[in-house]
């Protein structure tokens, strides 16, 4: 891909100092949560519904502010930074929303391009990458079919190659296998394995599929009472048995 | 290479609503502002008959001495001329008041004589009023400045009332915009927080809004100025044929100023429709983190 970008180099990619965060006067939903991520750290992060998983990954992406504590991505603590240096730093975070909040009027692929597009980037220098994006998640027939048109696993694999097509340096996803089969389930954990891996992308992904978890053996923190525990850590063993990505993801950045 | 889709999908019930709306805005604002233009050139028409006319009126004297009062007035620096009027223009100024018969032959008329001066000469009826009564008549000299002023004065508060119809039909178009871009940005909340999310800046998804409500701004006044211009040819049409002979209507026309104002209508209404949609998406973003 065209998207060169130096691996950065931060020495922390996410860190949250004493976070809470409550809604209105509701009881607080998590209190006091400290949490360190590194640059190319792969993590899960469980916890049963209701927890506040969602509203951790909110937090992360930048969607809400904690009612305390600090927020840090990428070295940068957000609670000081102007609005153009948070659409700055949100550029280099890619989301998989649980759902999936693709533009209806806008079709696969222009859906995908999105996050290039609002870059500002010319849709000849990525046209043909985020086609072959696309394809790779079996997505390559249906290009110009609007998300109303796709079933659940098809939206869901648009909004992971929306996620991933500028190779961010954070990658949060929230439940991002819950709607597609085993088989594609395998291929997409091998695609966000691969950022990982060749570009150093920070990986985060809630998830209620133990399977998944077990799959790939990667730090879990669990959400528990408003704590944020870190259950298993696996720090190396991960198995790759699915087909490779796209060649040039990451390529350039390794 | 394939058209880009636009990001803010098009609305066509909610933005053909407002195209009317602001179309019949500026239709009113471009007659107001045209209103408001004519009324200089009313003033000009109707006080144009009147300016430098002089009327001396000279009670309870004959015709002779009538005669040896316009010699004195005609010798005055700034006179241009100076007329005594008939008896059977006296009796055609009265035939309102005393009807087609004739004056009575017993009523007292003054001796009246029509003065033309020149309009930029400065106390012209106090100095022929101060060299008459010098030469022993007594007399009355009417500037018709008053009635110039009557006139002036109304054709202000006239111009005054269509310049404030102009500025609140203007602020209506950009509250009522306002109000739609508010109605979109609602509508299309979801679009807009994925924009946000992805890193779009605020300035990049205002001007989504500001292109999208600046076309409509332009094409919306275009549509309203032609509908004004339309109007006010079909008035100047009517004017023509029936209130000019009458003597009342000034001589109506476009002029070059007339044809900038519907020219500018849709700019106008461009601009107001691109700074209403920054203002409120703006305001409406800076309450997303």
């Amino acid at each position: 891909m065209t998207l060169s970008r130096s691996v950065f180099s931060d020495d922390v990619a996410v860190r949250l100092d004493k976070v809470s965060l409550r809604y209105d006067s509701t009881e607080p939903i998590f209190s006091d949560i400290d949490l360190v991520l590194k640059p190319g750290s792969f993590s899960f992060l469980t916890g049963a519904s209701g927890a506040g998983k969602t509203s951790l990954l909110k937090l992360l992406y930048l969607a809400l502010k904690p009612t305390s504590g600090d927020v840090s991505l990428l070295g940068r603590r957000t609670g000081n930074l102007t609005r153009d240096q948070l659409s700055a730093l949100r550029r280099r975070v890619g989301v998989v929303f649980q759902e999936f909040r693709l533009l209806d009027h806008l079709s696969a692929y222009e859906n995908a391009a999105l996050p290039l597009r609002v870059l500002g980037r010319r849709e000849k220098d990525y046209k043909n990458d985020v086609e072959e994006l696309l394809s790779w998640v079996g997505l390559g027939e249906r290009l110009h079919a609007k998300p109303p048109t796709l079933s659940g696993g098809e939206q869901q694999r648009v909004a992971i190659a929306r996620a991933v097509v500028t190779q961010p340096d954070i990658l949060i996803a929230d439940e991002p296998t819950g709607n597609v089969d085993p088989d594609m389930g395998k291929r997409l954990m091998r695609l966000f394995m691969e950022l990982n891996r060749r570009r150093r992308t920070t990986v985060i992904i809630a998830t209620h599929d133990i399977g998944l978890v077990r799959q790939i053996e990667a730090p879990v923190f669990n959400i528990q009472d408003g704590m944020l525990v870190l259950q298993t850590d696996f720090e190396s063993g991960r198995r790759r048995t699915d087909p490779a990505p796209p060649t040039d993801l990451g390529e350039e950045a390794v | 290479m394939a058209k880009e889709t636009p990001l803010i999908p098009v609305e066509d019930a909610r933005e053909s609503a407002l195209f009317f709306v602001v179309c019949a805005l500026c239709f009113l604002a471009a007659l107001a502002a045209l209103s408001a233009k004519s009324t200089y050139g009313a003033a000009a028409s109707w006080t144009a008959a009147v300016e430098g006319e002089l009327t001396v009126s000279l009670p309870g004297v004959d015709r002779r001495a009538a005669e040896e009062a316009r010699e004195i007035i005609i010798a005055v620096p700034g006179v241009y001329e100076a007329r005594l009027i008939t008896k059977e223009e006296i009796d055609a100024l009265l035939e309102p008041n005393f009807g087609s018969r004739g004056l009575p032959s017993d009523l007292p008329l003054p001796q009246l004589i029509a003065v033309t001066a020149n309009p930029k000469a400065e106390n012209m009826a106090p100095d022929l009023q101060r060299r008459l009564t010098e030469a022993g008549f007594a007399s009355a000299v009417d500037g018709h400045s008053s009635w110039e002023k009557d006139v002036r004065r109304v054709l202000g508060i006239g111009r005054w009332i269509a310049l404030i119809a102009v500025a609140l039909l203007a602020s209506t178009a950009i509250a009522v915009i306002a109000f739609a871009t508010h109605a979109a940005l609602l509508a299309r909340r979801d679009i807009v927080e994925v924009l946000h999310l992805s890193g779009a800046r605020d300035r990049f998804i205002a001007n989504l809004f500001e292109q999208r409500f600046w076309v409509l701004g332009l094409r919306a006044g275009a549509a309203g100025a032609l509908i004004a211009l339309l109007a006010v040819t079909l008035m100047i049409f009517l004017a023509q044929s029936t209130g000019s002979r009458s003597g009342l209507l000034p001589q109506l026309s476009l002029d070059f100023f007339d044809l900038l104002i519907l020219v500018l209508t849709p700019v106008f209404a461009g601009f107001a429709a691109r700074l209403a949609a920054r203002i409120t998406v703006v305001r409406n973003l800076k309450e997303m983190v």
